[in-house]
């Protein structure tokens, strides 16, 4: 069959695709669950398939959508609950197991009709964060700056970003507390303190360790989960940490309650827990619920501070601090946070590979150093 | 001034006009970040030389002869000469390159190319181009009407003085005056049903300038990606054949050794379309496709530079590269043609600019090259930015007339009254589909006239064509309808000039009845224009040469 009979024919096998969608009427403020059963090819992703309810059913059904292939990011939404892009979930797999999915607008955004939302609060908050490279220099450079490929690799991921607001619709933080800056925003972030080219480092996490940056993530990994990109959110968050307290700056009680975490594992193999309030706080504040503490000591919920409790395996701990502190970016720096980073440094970056990710430090040029100017090949 | 569509063209634009100092804005039916260009995947050409000895006059010469010499050779030389320089801006503005040993902007080998010139950022390159443009145009402020759907030119004494638009958010016609405006919109694959464009691409800007009496050049120049998934047409892209991979047929055989004995698969775009269109046609294809191997690549290669590939080919074909050939098949990809302009984007129109895909410079000709498109859009953008602040800041007055905004508000009302009439999506597939079968990689004089009368009666159709959503807020029911009209101006067009053009140059490949190229009646452009009873005229431009004389083109 050649390209124009088949493309002409349409022979797919079709599929029944029921599902329900949330409408949201504007002008009303209503909102409705309602039902939609259809024939689909059975090649069609969600987004397929509400093109034919739009087509077919309902030409009021509002949604974002433009290139199809998860790389403008225009369709996240709802899928029983969960954000992902409509262009990405393939319909097969829930047809054949009966399922009839909810679809809704994006969490977090206000809802501007049906799965549109306002896009408005998700790149103040993208603009929140200075996202443009600032070289140290406003002249434009002759030729490119010289910096490896394994300087580069590591905004790697942060690079990959689309923008779709899928994390963002399912942080839990932004849901307590709407004026996080919240993970795309902080992918960003790190996409530009990543950067060897980048000069305002410092500036730029000083920023982000304001309050609703950086270290009021509750480290719930939804970000990481959600993103259809595998940009993972929350590792730049914890790279945007461990780059703040390498840098110094650490007056946040985030950064300091991390530190002291550190502290504790590696001088007695335990949480020092009676020292945690003050260490992180301050001795005012911790002065303050000093009744509390005694009131669990009583109940033997703290170990008395003194002598210190330290653990069995203690030298353990400490070797175990010294490497990571070795590994650089890849161990106590922060990347490695949860399993999955864990398990994916195991498999793809094995010791000396070469690849991966490299740090700041790794880059064979000062960090915006101005560009080497002359033929190319000499520098 | 305004600028039309927010892509790599509008956005390089913006930027490049405040920079000379003027007051400009952007206006886009999509958030910038969304627009196609950051779908483009293989690369940006400049002759860089990071990874071979090479010079712009090499890649003008690879232009101009992968034009079919259709190109404008002044023009393609300024693209040419310009490129280094616009690559290493958009790296000192951050763009993530993939890098060379050396640490400098690594650079692939790309169909047609003498030399390993595509700059390129793993196969993402786009995508790293749209968003490093957008942060300079956050970083200026500039500012930009989100989802905003440019419907009309507003033309006044005989010059452009805005655009009428359709505020998508919260509804209603609105009209922006200015001094300038460039129109940035992008192409129009959205003619046909398998296609690697977004559905935004729509061909707006080149409709809107034809309304207003602006020539369309070399509409009949559609180019077919050799490498696109069924059904959708989703782009696989070039990189791939770029980093080493096979296009095989059914019998496993790689066929271009009959077709491009010489460059391969790094043949030109219409070679290898043609070829593969000749071996599916032949019964040497599966089901419809022809298979593109990347496993002699290997699985590092392949997750380092080719991982969006991956990506898109689990995802839209259930096949991991990896282990399996990709069956991919041409799909409609690339307008070469679109708005005459010259080098600074000026159109016949005062105050009217065009840049990028829906330009035509023409820098294309009859075929593009893979990572020109990038390059142009960069290149031209700048240029057409900085030319129309030039006449901004040296002329003063802006007017719209009242009259102008009442007749577009009462065309618009007629179409939202309407109770009675068609919905749009069987217009819209039928002349995808006819396109596809009509006007597709190989073309046929009697396929032409039929698909002429098949578009006629469409756009007779059209005139009933009924808008479900009478609301105002996200009404994309009404954008998308008046997108559908865009795209039937634009087929009328097409097969206008296709007919015309009775030889085989470039894209337009007619092998039943002109398989020669005809330089001595064909080497010029072709013009349409709509007259005031909407019909199509066509008319001719000479080809604008320098130094290189056209040769016999193999690869």
């Amino acid at each position: 069959m050649s390209l124009t009979e088949s493309l002409v024919r349409s022979e797919y096998a079709t599929m029944t695709v029921a599902l329900k969608i949330w409408r949201f009427d504007a002008a009303t403020g209503e909102r409705e669950l309602r039902d939609y059963e259809l024939e689909a090819p059975e090649w069609a992703c969600l987004l397929d398939v509400l093109d034919l309810i739009k087509d077919k059913v309902d030409g009021t059904l509002a949604y974002r959508k433009s290139c199809r292939m998860m790389i403008c990011g225009s369709c996240g939404m709802r899928m029983d609950g969960r954000a992902v892009l409509a262009c990405k979930e393939r319909m097969k797999p829930i047809v054949d197991r009966g399922h009839v999915p909810v679809i809704s607008a994006m969490g977090n955004l206000p809802i501007v009709r049906d799965l549109v939302v306002d896009m408005g609060p998700f790149w103040n908050k993208i603009k929140a964060v200075k996202p443009w490279l600032d070289p140290g220099y406003d002249e434009v450079a002759e030729k490119e700056r010289i910096v490896s490929q394994q300087a580069m690799n590591v905004i790697h991921k942060e690079a990959l970003c689309i923008m779709c607001g899928c994390c963002v619709s399912e942080c839990n933080s932004m849901e307590s507390d709407p004026d996080f800056l919240g993970p795309a925003a902080l992918a960003k972030g790190f996409r530009m303190v990543g950067d060897p080219r980048d000069q305002a480092e410092v500036e730029r996490l000083n920023d982000l360790n304001e309050e609703h940056g950086i270290w009021d993530c509750t480290r719930c990994y939804f970000c990481n989960e959600r993103c259809p990109k595998g940009v993972d959110p929350r590792d730049a968050i914890a790279k945007l940490g461990a780059e703040s307290v390498k840098q110094g700056i650490d007056h946040d009680m985030g950064a300091k309650h991390a530190k002291w975490f550190v502290t504790s594992a590696k001088t007695t193999g335990w949480l020092r827990e009676t020292e945690l309030v003050p260490k992180t706080q301050g001795v005012v504040s911790a002065i303050k619920e000093a009744k509390f503490a005694l009131k669990l000591l009583r109940r033997g919920k703290v170990p008395l501070p003194f002598p210190p409790h330290v653990a069995e395996g203690v030298e353990e701990s400490r070797a175990l601090y010294d490497l990571v502190k070795t590994q650089d970016r890849r161990g106590a720096l922060g990347i490695v946070q949860g399993e999955r980073a864990l398990a994916k440094i195991d498999q793809e970056h094995p010791e000396g590979s070469g690849s991966g990710w490299g740090s700041r430090a790794q880059a064979d040029i000062t960090p915006g150093e101005r560009p080497t100017r002359g033929k190319g090949g000499e520098a | 001034m305004l600028v039309v569509g927010a892509g790599c063209a509008g956005m390089r634009a913006a930027i490049e006009a405040l920079d000379e100092g003027a007051d400009v804005a952007l206006l886009s039916k999509i958030h910038p970040v969304r627009s196609h260009s950051g779908a483009a995947e293989g690369g940006i050409n400049a002759a860089l030389g990071n990874a071979s000895e090479d010079d712009p006059e090499k890649h003008a010469f690879d232009t101009v002869k992968g034009s079919d010499y259709l190109g404008d050779q002044d023009s393609i030389q300024v693209l040419c000469d310009e490129a280094p320089d616009d690559v290493y801006q958009l790296e000192n503005w951050g763009a993530v390159f993939s890098r060379t040993d050396e640490g400098r902007i690594a650079q692939r080998p790309f169909g047609a190319a003498g030399e390993p010139r595509t700059a390129y950022a793993a196969d993402i390159t786009g995508h790293v181009l749209v968003h490093v443009l957008y942060e300079q145009v956050m970083k200026r402020d500039i500012p930009t009407y989100e989802e905003f759907f440019a419907w009309k030119l507003v033309i006044h004494e005989d010059r452009c003085q805005g655009v009428i638009a359709w505020d998508l958010l919260n509804g209603g016609l609105k009209t922006i005056g200015a001094k300038t405006v460039i129109l940035a919109t992008g192409g129009a694959g959205r003619l046909y049903t398998g296609t690697t464009n977004a559905y935004a691409c729509t061909g707006d800007g080149m409709s809107m300038a034809l309304h207003v009496g602006v020539p369309l050049k070399d509409m009949e120049m559609m180019q077919f990606h050799p490498t696109t998934l069924a059904p959708t047409g989703i782009l696989i892209t070039e990189g791939c054949r770029g980093e080493g991979a096979y296009l095989l047929n059914s019998e496993g055989d790689r066929f271009l050794k009959r077709y491009a004995p010489n460059a391969m698969e790094l043949a030109s775009r219409d070679v290898i379309s043609r070829a593969e269109q000749t071996e599916i046609d032949e019964g040497r294809g599966i089901d419809g496709n022809v298979l593109l191997d990347l496993r002699h690549l290997g699985a590092d290669k392949i997750n380092d530079r080719l991982h969006g590939t991956r990506e898109l080919s689990l995802t839209y074909a259930g096949v991991d590269p990896i282990n399996e050939p990709i069956p991919v098949r041409p799909g409609a990809h690339y307008h070469m043609g679109g708005v005459d302009t010259d080098v600074d984007g000026l159109t016949s129109m005062t105050g009217l600019y065009a840049a990028g895909e829906c330009a035509c410079i023409s820098v294309h000709g009859a075929n593009r090259l893979g990572g020109n498109a990038l390059m142009e859009t960069i290149t031209f953008g700048k240029r057409a930015g900085r030319a129309a602040a030039e006449w901004a800041l040296t002329h003063t007055t802006v007017s719209v007339p009242p009259s102008v905004e009442a007749d577009s508000e009462r065309e618009l009302r007629a179409l939202l009254d309407r109770t009675d009439g068609e919905r749009p999506w069987a217009i819209r597939d039928e002349l995808a589909l006819t396109m596809h079968e009509n006007f597709g990689v190989f073309r046929r004089e009697e396929q032409m006239l039929e698909q002429g009368r098949i578009v006629e009666g469409l756009r007779e159709r059209y005139k009933r064509v009924l808008v479900d959503d009478k609301g105002d807020i996200f009404n994309s029911d009404l954008t998308q309808a008046l997108e559908l009209g865009f795209l039937l101006d634009l087929a009328e067009c097409m097969i206008v000039a296709g007919l015309a053009r009775k030889e085989s140059r470039g894209a337009h490949a007619r092998p039943h009845d002109y398989p020669d190229r005809d330089d001595a009646n064909f080497l010029r452009h072709t013009m349409t224009t709509i007259d005031s009873g909407g019909r199509v005229q066509l008319d001719w431009k000479p080809v604008t040469m320098t130094k290189w004389q056209p040769q016999e083109r193999k690869y």
